[in-house]
């Protein structure tokens, strides 16, 4: 099939193996998201936070800066538990706003036209595509969430020497397991909700008002009913109990701001029940064909 | 030798509803066309070969492979053009065909070249860089085309392929079909109301009426026996009249206002037939010397209900 030739022939070439074709759809992804400017702009703004952080490990690690800044309480700057909650949170906030520009137009685009056929014609199956999208999004939220993080261990761990790895070295998994948890439900939900929604703004609404609107009707149904199990609707707060916990923190902070706290069972359950909810959606939506019941 | 597609007693329900009622066939032929009306389970049979839906009984093997059980190495054979839109609007030609190679397990590069290869191929050469939201429909079936054979398969299924094209699109997009017939060894499963677009291009036909198999023919021989046929309208025939043909060894079939088809023994000449006719005082008003179309196949396979096994 030459194109001088303009004669069809087979293909009779080598092939990738079939486990890594996902990774088209991540590859592809990845080159159409970059085009973007604006893109770039909110992924640079969202690693900025880290560059705070990263500052603060160095004045907590520099008795002269902190003399040059004359505070009073020398305490202020100490990189344990609470700091990389601190950071966690902080970049798990940023993977939200990156995921409500980024997850919308994952799959819409696909479906807006019928692509999915096409997709599925081929020796592709719809746990492939899920996977390849999910990676997309995987890749993405990692950069500004574990990475930096432990980027931020390993540049305390250098400064501060004195054994500190040693006796903080529990904090990596944490760290990596918190944002994976955030991660995959973040994905998840855009996913779901692009499979549904083809236009982004919408989209992008539907995924804020996921997180906003369940947090209220949370709040009213403890007011009504004088419960605490309301707050399992509050994802964010869901998510800060579970990191609060895993840095061996929770009890402490969150007390301190008068809630009791639900159970971290009951927590753990709400975000296993949005992530499988969301792959209910997925497996609804992702068809090569509809069926017309009646 | 492997058949090309056999059914056997595939039944397929979606919501509740039974689409196809247990088709039973072997078709062998390299080129097969799949003709029935709206509705008759066309695009269920090719969804079922590609493994979309599940069959409720029985089971539907392509080159000896089964649909359902072995979906992705069958999908690895196949290259699909559907009926509806199917593209990515925002992505270029190229690059979308390019995409599609991949997912089908071309390295990079070599997708890359074969997909420039097979725009070109197809006709859309100067169109490779634009977005396919913006192609017309013609060129938008072209780009399905381009991506279903840009990796090589095997086999070919194609869905309405003519669907929205003006008569010179339709004839290069069946030039290009027969081509890539003659050129390789690829089987091809075409679906489409078009008689012609079938006839054009296939060997053999599945023709379907309410998810059964209407008939399976064999057009290649269809052609080989040059059934040949004499389509006379007359006033005053009666059965004297056709019983005389028969003694001169045709075969006839007697229709409503005096119509009758005469199939001649190539010893019979026509000027025999008016002898028979002046004889016996019956006009003939008049005569259609042909053979068999596929619209005579297909018309009288929709007439027959219930065929014992489906052939003509």
């Amino acid at each position: 099939m030459a194109v001088y030739k303009r004669r069809y022939n087979s293909y009779t070439g080598s092939l990738t193996p079939q486990w890594s074709r996902f990774f088209v759809l991540t590859r592809f992804a990845f080159a159409d998201l970059f085009k973007s400017r604006f893109f770039v702009l909110l992924l640079i703004f969202c690693i900025i936070p880290c560059l705070f952080f990263a500052g603060f490990i160095f004045v907590a690690n520099n008795k002269t800066m902190q003399l040059l800044l004359q505070l009073r309480e020398m305490n202020f700057f100490t990189v344990e538990n609470q700091y990389f909650i601190n950071v966690v949170i902080a970049q798990a906030q940023a993977a939200f706003l990156l995921n409500c520009w980024v997850g919308p137009i994952l799959i819409s685009g696909d479906l807006t036209n019928g692509a999915l056929p096409l997709f599925l014609s081929r020796p592709f199956s719809r746990a492939d595509y899920v996977l390849g999208k999910l990676s997309v999004l995987g890749i993405l939220l990692s950069a500004i969430t574990w990475i930096p993080c432990l980027l931020l261990f390993s540049l305390q761990a250098g400064l501060a020497r004195d054994g500190w790895i040693w006796s903080h070295l529990w904090m990596v998994v944490p760290i990596i397991f918190c944002s994976a948890i955030w991660i995959l439900m973040l994905s998840l939900i855009s996913l779901a909700v692009s499979a549904w929604i083809k236009l982004r703004i919408v989209a992008t609404g539907i995924i804020f008002v996921t997180f906003f609107i369940p947090a209220g009707l949370g709040e009213m149904f403890n007011a009504i009913m004088g419960t605490i199990w309301g707050r399992l609707l509050n994802f964010t707060y869901v998510f800060r109990l579970i990191v609060g916990h895993a840095f061996r923190e929770g009890a402490v902070r969150l007390s301190r701001r008068g809630w009791e706290e639900i159970p971290i069972p009951a927590a753990w359950g709400a975000l296993i029940f949005v992530c499988l909810l969301s792959l209910v959606i997925l497996n609804a939506r992702l068809r090569a064909r509809e069926t017309v019941r009646g | 030798m492997t058949p090309t597609i056999e059914l056997n007693g595939l039944e397929v329900q979606l919501g509740g509803r039974t689409i196809l009622h247990g088709l039973t066939g072997v078709l062998n032929s390299r080129a097969i066309g799949l003709l029935g009306p709206n509705g008759a389970g066309k695009s269920t049979l090719i969804n079922t070969l590609l493994g979309f839906h599940t069959p409720s009984k029985g089971s539907a093997r392509v080159l000896g492979i089964d649909s359902h059980t072995s979906g992705k190495a069958l999908r690895s054979l196949v290259g699909y053009m559907p009926e509806n839109d199917a593209f990515i609007s925002k992505m270029s030609g190229v690059r979308f065909v390019r995409y599609m190679a991949e997912i089908s397990g071309l390295p990079s590069e070599q997708a890359m070249e074969r997909a420039h290869e097979a725009f070109v191929y197809v006709g859309l050469g100067e169109a490779r860089y634009r977005p396919v939201g913006t192609y017309s429909l013609g060129m938008k079936q072209l780009a399905k085309l381009a991506q279903a054979i840009a990796h090589g398969p095997k086999v070919l299924i194609l869905d309405e392929p003519t669907n929205g094209m003006d008569p010179p699109a339709r004839k290069r997009l069946i030039e290009l079909i027969r081509e890539i017939r003659e050129a390789s060894d690829i089987c091809l499963l075409l679906s489409s109301h078009l008689l012609r677009d079938v006839e054009e291009t296939c060997d053999e036909v599945l023709i379907l009426r309410n998810g059964q198999i209407a008939s399976i023919c064999n057009l290649v021989e269809e052609r080989r026996a040059n059934r040949k046929f004499l389509e006379l309208e007359t006033i005053g025939a009666e059965t004297t009249f056709t019983s005389a043909l028969e003694s001169l060894g045709c075969e006839c079939a007697v229709f409503s206002s005096g119509r009758i088809k005469v199939v001649m023994p190539d010893s019979v000449e026509i000027r025999e037939v008016f002898k028979v006719a002046a004889d016996r005082g019956v006009q003939i008003r008049r005569m259609n010397h042909r053979r068999d179309s596929l619209e005579d196949i297909f018309l009288n396979a929709m007439e027959q209900t219930g065929a014992a096994d489906g052939r003509l």
